[in-house]
């Protein structure tokens, strides 16, 4: 069986490691360094990416829900998602504001913890007090809700736990 | 002989008989086809036609008559019924009841497609047994040695924004407009004097682009379905109404119509957007049960309370204007705009034609005084002003100490010294929450403004027929329909811009100036508000104020709405007083 090329960014590293072993042999405690310095800069890499997929997938969970919510009947979700977080708001929808800042994602030293600041448009919608008929008409047809779009920064704080990224908490705070 | 066209009781007002399910076959067993003013039809006599539908029954049909029929459902055995064809161009429609059953089917079939459009209809599906209920099936009828067509009759919104005048066979005249693409609304000219329009919800279905099947199931009255073929072109109709009166007797009858078209509103969808059904029967993800549809059911969920309660309610809590929540949970005060100051630090009399004068000394933007003229004592209250137009002013309070705690919605115009009072009151006949409104015309009379002797504002026809959309805030988006000189209604707009569901009250309109209309409607058989605004066509704004009771007690609120025009039915024509008697 021919062994298929190992083509990963893991694996890129790994091998110029080892072809710079040689060269590098006289100076074996700065390679060692050297390798180990790669090795962080690989996991906190790693990591990142495992966060940014993680709050991709929690976005479109969130952004999914709202949409399927939205044509009628429905309870409109909460923001939140399995590990628990949650805002004081019902939430529609979150979409990247390209005018804000970049996004931030901060690891903590030990790797175990991490913070992200994302500027974001945040729909937030807000249900009608049922104190007037068009309300309660709408409400009966499945609406009910006001709906506006803000400017806000997505604060999440991240933990691995057991080797996996979850969202600890999660918070919008004005931009 | 004297005599009005009008009902003893309105149809909200009606205490319709709570059939049982005995009661319903009984009468049903007496009768064995609908009747027909027009000849019916031998379009299917001699014929044995197979109707399929999808996701429903199978149905087949041997006319023998035209008036007698057999059916057999899902291959089962045939049953021998009475029915009744009419034909509207290639569309052929007919009608049947199950023998010994409570239930029964009315078709649709396009003779040049073949396609065909099944509503079975039964009693006793809902609480309320007298209620017809319906499912809707698409199919076509079978070809021998053809492949079935691929196309269906389908719901639509084509038919959102018309409105039409018809006059049946039978002579039962009526204006009906489908604002809607979910409910539609509809005045009984001839049955009961169109005094008040009605809405209930309905079904649209396009056959083709000239004719299309209308629906409407009278929820919350009768329970009586109507539905009928219509041709835009020809303004022609073909249909049934199966149900039982306000006499609890049988109506079941096929009916030609002829009629006129009154006009089109816009739709508020976005362009291609021609999806019926706008407000599903069951959340996404959830089958709706067989006959499912969305109901506004106002009077089922309204509180109903007596003076005793009402009282109670009242001393309880009476707040007018309660601070305003700002931002979206502001509801429909959401586009009202600040209030004015405008009436701050002044003094004046409001003196009705036909009751007390009102005197008033107003403290600031949020605080008056007022008495009537024979009073002596000056009594504080809370209340809010707007100015719509420069010098015209609606401002409203309550008044603390009335027996029946009357509100006041007032439009005050100091460039003509004229006054309109909207006078809410509780303690009504049927419910004591229910408000009711006494008009009260008058004059301003204060210091350097000389009022006029015999001018006032006045009732006015001018915006009857038309139809303004009234947005509060972002997602809470309504539409008026002014449908009578005496009811409006209102329609609400789904996630989507299509009109929803709708209900109507009594109402009445009074001109303040060129383009300038106040007007009120009472919430009557639904939550019992009263409420009032002062329409500005020249700003497309209205301001307003609701006045409320319930269990929580009294209040009242102010509303505001940016306003866009619609569009207006020619429909002024038929409530004109005619010589011989009667609207028509």
């Amino acid at each position: 069986m021919k062994k298929q090329p190992d083509s990963t960014r893991r694996s890129f590293l790994k091998n110029g490691a080892l072809l710079a072993a040689p060269l590098a042999a006289v100076a074996a405690p700065a390679a060692i360094i050297a390798d180990d310095n790669l090795k962080t800069r690989l996991a906190r890499l790693e990591d990142e990416a495992a966060i940014r997929e993680l709050h991709q997938s929690w976005l479109r969970q969130i952004n999914g829900a709202a949409v399927n919510a939205g044509a009628t009947g429905a309870p409109r979700p909460l923001l939140s998602n399995s590990k628990g977080a949650a805002f004081d708001q019902l939430v529609r929808r979150i979409a990247l504001d390209h005018t804000g800042e970049p996004d931030a994602i901060d690891l903590a030293a030990d790797g175990k913890s991490a913070t992200g600041r994302f500027h974001c448009a945040v729909e937030i919608e807000t249900a009608l007090p049922q104190d007037c008929t068009l309300a309660q008409m709408a409400r009966a047809q499945g609406s009910g809700f006001l709906c506006r779009t803000e400017r806000r920064v997505l604060q999440v704080a991240y933990v691995k736990v057991g080797g996996d990224w979850s969202i600890a908490k999660a918070e919008l705070t004005p931009a | 002989m004297l005599g009005t066209p009008y009902p003893k009781e309105q149809m909200h007002r009606i205490a319709y008989t709570k059939l049982t399910e005995q009661q319903i076959s009984d009468k049903l067993g007496k009768v064995s086809g609908p009747t027909s003013a027009s000849p019916l039809s031998d379009v299917f006599v001699g014929k044995s036609i197979r109707i399929v539908t999808d996701n429903g029954p199978a149905l087949a049909y041997t006319f023998s008559r035209t008036d007698r029929l057999s059916v057999a459902e899902n291959g089962g055995s045939a049953v021998n019924a009475g029915y009744g064809a009419l034909t509207l161009s290639n569309v052929a429609f007919f009608s049947h009841m199950i023998p010994g059953t409570q239930r029964g089917y009315t078709v649709a079939v396009d003779q040049g497609t073949n396609l065909a459009t099944v509503f079975e209809l039964w009693f006793s599906g809902y609480k309320d047994n007298r209620e017809v209920q319906r499912e809707i099936y698409y199919g076509y009828v079978e070809q021998a040695g053809q492949q079935p067509p691929a196309a269906r009759h389908i719901p639509t919104n084509r038919v959102e924004g018309k409105g039409f005048y018809w006059k049946q066979d039978a002579g039962a005249e009526t204006l009906e407009f489908f604002p809607s693409a979910a409910y539609s609304n509809f005045v009984e000219l001839s049955r009961l004097g169109g005094e008040l329009g009605f809405c209930a919800p309905s079904d649209y279905i396009k056959i083709n682009e000239d004719r299309y099947i209308y629906t409407r199931t009278e929820c919350e009255f009768s329970g009586t379905f109507t539905a009928y073929v219509m041709d835009l072109n020809r303004i022609e109709q073909v249909g049934v109404r199966l149900g039982f009166n306000a006499d609890d007797a049988l109506e079941y009858y096929v009916f030609h119509g002829k009629g006129e078209w009154l006009g089109q509103l816009a739709q508020f969808e976005k362009f291609g957007d021609e999806k019926g059904n706008p407000v599903p029967a069951a959340a996404p993800g959830q089958t709706p049960a067989k006959g499912a549809r969305r109901v506004y059911r106002p009077f089922e969920t309204m509180a109903k309370m007596t003076k005793a309660e009402v009282d109670a309610a009242c001393a309880k809590r009476s707040v007018a204007f309660a601070p305003r929540t700002t931002g979206p949970a502001a509801g429909m005060g959401g586009n009202l705009g600040p209030n004015t100051d405008w009436l701050a630090g002044k003094t004046f009399t409001l003196r009705y034609d036909a009751a007390p004068a009102m005197e008033y000394r107003i403290d600031d933007a949020e605080n008056l005084n007022w008495r009537k003229e024979s009073d002596a004592a000056w009594t504080k209250a809370r209340y809010q002003a707007w100015e719509s137009a420069p010098g015209l002013i609606l401002f409203g309070h309550l008044l603390e100490g009335a027996p029946n705690h009357d509100g006041h919605a007032i439009v005050v115009d100091f460039d003509q010294g004229l006054v309109t009072c909207f006078n809410g009151f509780l303690n009504t006949p049927y419910f004591a929450n229910e408000a009711g409104v006494k008009i009260l015309f008058g004059v301003i009379e204060m210091e350097g403004l000389i009022p006029p002797k015999y001018n006032r504002h006045k009732f006015t026809e001018e915006m009857l027929g038309r139809a303004v959309s009234q947005n509060y805030a972002p997602n809470l988006t309504s539409m008026h329909l002014y449908t009578t000189p005496h009811s409006l209604s209102w329609i609400i707009f789904t996630d989507t811009d299509a009109g929803g569901l709708q209900w109507s009250g009594p109402a009445s309109y009074v001109k303040i100036r060129d383009g300038i209309y106040f007007m009120y409607w009472l919430e009557e058989a639904c939550n019992g508000t009263l409420g009032t605004i002062l329409v500005n066509l020249h700003t497309m704004r209205d301001v307003g104020v609701g006045y409320n009771c319930g269990p929580n007690g009294l209040g009242m609120s102010a509303v505001g709405a940016h306003e866009r025009l619609a569009g207006q039915f020619d429909i002024r024509r038929f409530y004109q007083v005619k010589s011989s008697g009667g609207v028509v």
